[in-house]
């Protein structure tokens, strides 16, 4: 009695698994056979199977057996399917005691009202526990459920723990949604555009596609669920992203199903893309920490070159054009002609060494975190004769012819900065053009602005050598053999007219054609007036 | 105008600049002594009683604008200082805190001489006092309030005489844009370095050969003006 109810209990087991294996075959007739059907079937055979040793007992011994013997078939169908399958149990339990043990036998009428009590009385019985214990069922099987999740989201944080990079990370999403969740995920990495890469035609449906490549790329973006409509799946958009930054967007295939179950497997991917967003924060700060490392040792070594190179060069320099200069004021030197050009060869030569290292010392003020400019009003006209001053050793060969504007208005510009910008443009126009031609240096107002312009007779420029004129250390193959340099002059010049809020400016009308560099800078028309600079106020 | 045994206190850590400087000194009749330190340099600078002083900035002991203010504390001897960074706010604090005036490394002995004399010339002007300062073929009576040109008199506004006359008792050395401001405009026009700049264009106009290229009233960028004491040293330059 006992067994047998215990193979009813064993056989849909089997039924059902052998159901899942064939559940791609996407017969929804099968489907609907085997998951409503059956089970019915298999409970009235329940019955029919307790049913069945009662007729062969003594009959007032059965009878007495009959309420007990057939809750057996209503509750393993509440525990096995439910309470559908246990609610026809319990109708036809009582049907067949009716019609196998009460008087009159073989027929459903009833002769004593106590009997329609006790019948009554064992359907009521019958459906309660019936109900008590397909909820228990359902219980069961929720926390069976939980506890699969939570294993699985376990082995999820385990695999994460040990993702160093945001590529690790990306494969293990992948691989615990498509493979663990059983769900079909794709995972878009967003670009510098602020979109996300648009998926692989095919991968997923269309709609998804479209809805991805409308999305933007922020860290406020929600979490999206839409519906395929030919499929009806449902498919939700998670954005991959840690505090600061957005690494991409997961799609998720939901599948289909009531909303209960979507919502639950929505929950689901959910919590994993916060899991994620965690590892991926513990990456950012790693990644921080690293690159703050690395900026301290960067920023140390160039203080230890900027250091090394101001003491340890520069005053061997300063001695030793010092010296010269001792030498070049002693009456016996200066009145042999042979020991003074020696002394005069011993400054220019420590003056051009000078002009070397603070060039390296301007660019490497450059790079370790740019150049803040103190502004202040200046004279155009100082600024020129500023820089002409500072290289007119190197302009001693040429002619210098200088050109300015009546009333230049003054600008507001870090003029140490400006000179020598202007500076190395002279350099480099006398470097580039014979000796003996002239270069002239202009400076005039035009629409709030006040342009120095500096032109040479000399090479020029080709169209190709203007536009890599900005690149530091860029030096033209014409040149490179046959004029010394570094490269760094043009880089110095138009990063300081830039942190000046000026432009500079490169023309040549060809090769040989000379060059004309011309540096914008900006002015204000509010320039005090004569008279106000003059008044006793 | 150079006493014939003027004594110069080097404050230097580095003996190859020293060793250059003696020699520069002595050749143009100065008797120098040396200090290696900023402990060295106060204690000379007491018990020596020195003319001049050139002090470097970086010292091994002491920073050298930390020097000055000590110095500066029981003493007016003139301080040229000696830096390797053209740090313009720098030049600016110390000019402030009474250097008289600083070159910038590497600079040539000419250049220090020049800036040494006129320092020395300010700083004994009390004992010798001479009221007329020459600049080239400018000179300026600072009591008759003339000046002249090329022995021409020629006529200045009242702010544009203000600003020269302060030169002119500076002359040789470089003076502060804040200094000129105070002592010209008093009011609240003082920080509006634009009248600055426009007074020196008009001034230039009226004792420069070529306004476009100043030999006497020079631009220290960022710093001041200075009126240049030799006109031929401001050529050579």
């Amino acid at each position: 009695m006992v067994q047998k109810p215990a193979t009813a209990f064993a056989r849909p087991i089997r039924i059902r698994g052998r159901g899942i294996s064939r559940l791609d075959e996407e017969h929804s007739w099968y489907r609907v056979l085997q998951r409503d059907v059956l089970p019915l079937l298999i409970s009235l055979l329940g019955v029919g199977l307790v049913t069945a040793p009662l007729l062969l007992l003594d009959h007032t011994v059965a009878t007495n057996l009959v309420p007990v013997a057939y809750l057996i078939p209503v509750i393993i169908a509440a525990t096995q399917w439910g309470i559908g399958p246990a609610t026809l149990a319990s109708i036809a339990s009582m049907a067949a005691a009716d019609f196998f043990f009460f008087p009159p036998l073989y027929s459903f009428e009833v002769e004593d009202p106590q009997e329609v009590v006790d019948l009554l009385l064992f359907l009521v019985v019958a459906l309660v526990s019936s109900n008590l214990a397909s909820r228990l069922r359902k219980e069961t099987e929720t926390l069976r459920y939980r506890e699969k999740e939570i294993q699985q989201l376990y082995e999820f944080s385990r695999l994460l723990a040990v993702c160093f990079t945001v590529s690790d990370l990306i494969s293990a999403i992948q691989k615990y949604l498509s493979h663990t969740l059983g769900q079909q995920a794709v995972f878009l990495a967003a670009g510098p555009d602020g979109r996300f890469e648009t998926p692989v035609s095919g991968a997923v449906p269309k709609a998804v596609q479209e809805s991805v490549a409308s999305m933007v790329a922020t860290i406020e973006t929600p979490t999206r669920t839409l519906v395929d409509e030919p499929t009806q799946n449902v498919w939700l958009l998670g954005p991959v992203c840690s505090e600061t930054a957005v690494h991409g967007l997961v799609a998720v295939n939901i599948g289909s199903g009531s909303r209960e179950a979507v919502a639950i497997k929505t929950r689901r991917v959910e919590t994993v893309l916060e899991e994620v967003s965690l590892t991926l924060q513990r990456l950012d700060i790693e990644k921080a920490m690293e690159d703050a490392r690395l900026h301290l040792q960067a920023q140390l070594l160039r203080d230890a070159f900027h250091g090394t190179l101001s003491h340890e060069l520069c005053t061997p320099l300063a001695a030793i054009r010092g010296s010269a200069s001792v030498l070049d004021s002693i009456p016996a030197i200066c009145d042999d002609a042979r020991a003074s050009s020696l002394v005069e060869a011993i400054s220019d030569e420590a003056e051009e060494l000078d002009g070397f290292i603070q060039n390296l010392l301007n660019a490497t003020r450059v790079t370790a975190g740019g150049v803040s400019p103190r502004l202040e009003w200046a004279d155009p006209k100082d600024i020129v004769n500023a820089a002409v001053k500072g290289r007119d050793r190197r302009l001693a060969a040429h002619k210098v012819e200088t050109e300015f504007a009546p009333d230049l208005p003054l600008v507001r510009v870090d003029s140490g900065l400006i000179a020598e910008a202007v500076g190395q443009l002279l350099e480099n126009a006398a470097k580039y053009s014979p000796s003996g031609s002239t270069i002239s240096i202009s400076a005039r107002a035009e629409q709030g602005r006040v342009t120095l312009s500096i032109s040479d007779q000399g090479v020029g420029l080709t169209p190709d050598e203007r536009q890599q004129l900005g690149r530091r250390s860029f030096r033209s193959q014409r040149h490179q053999a046959t004029i010394p340099g570094s490269g760094l002059g043009f880089w110095i010049a138009s990063t300081f007219v830039a942190a000046n809020g000026g432009t500079i400016d490169v023309s040549s009308r060809g090769q040989g054609q000379g060059t004309t560099a011309s540096i914008a800078l900006p002015s204000s028309p509010m320039n005090p007036s004569e008279s106000a600079a003059q008044s006793d106020d | 105008m150079t006493k014939s045994s003027n004594v110069v206190l080097l404050i230097e850590d580095e003996p190859k600049i020293r060793r250059f400087l003696r020699a520069g000194f002595e050749i143009h009749g100065f008797s120098v002594i040396e200090a290696e330190n900023a402990a060295e340099g106060l204690k000379a600078a007491t018990f020596s009683a020195p003319d001049l002083i050139i002090l470097d900035l970086a010292l091994p002991d002491l920073h050298g604008a930390e020097v000055l203010e000590r110095l500066r504390s029981w003493s007016n001897v003139p301080v040229i200082i000696l830096s390797v960074v053209s740090d313009e706010d720098e030049k600016v604090r110390l000019l402030q805190a009474g250097a008289d005036d600083y070159v910038v490394k590497p600079f040539g002995m000419a250049e220090l001489l020049a800036r040494s004399e006129a320092a020395l010339r300010r700083y004994f002007k009390s004992a010798t006092e001479n009221p007329v300062v020459t600049a080239g073929p400018l000179s300026i009576d600072l009591v008759a309030r003339t000046v002249s040109l090329n022995k021409g008199q020629i006529r200045l506004t009242r702010k544009e005489y203000r600003l020269l006359h302060i030169l002119a008792t500076h002359v040789g050395l470089v003076v502060t844009h804040d200094h000129l401001l105070k002592e010209i405009w008093s009011g609240n026009q003082r920080d509006n370095i634009q009248y600055l700049r426009i007074l020196v264009r008009k001034l230039r106009q009226k004792i420069e050969t070529d306004p476009n290229h100043p030999r006497l009233l020079t631009t220290e960028s960022g710093v001041g003006y200075r009126l240049q004491a030799r006109f031929e040293e401001s050529s050579a330059e």
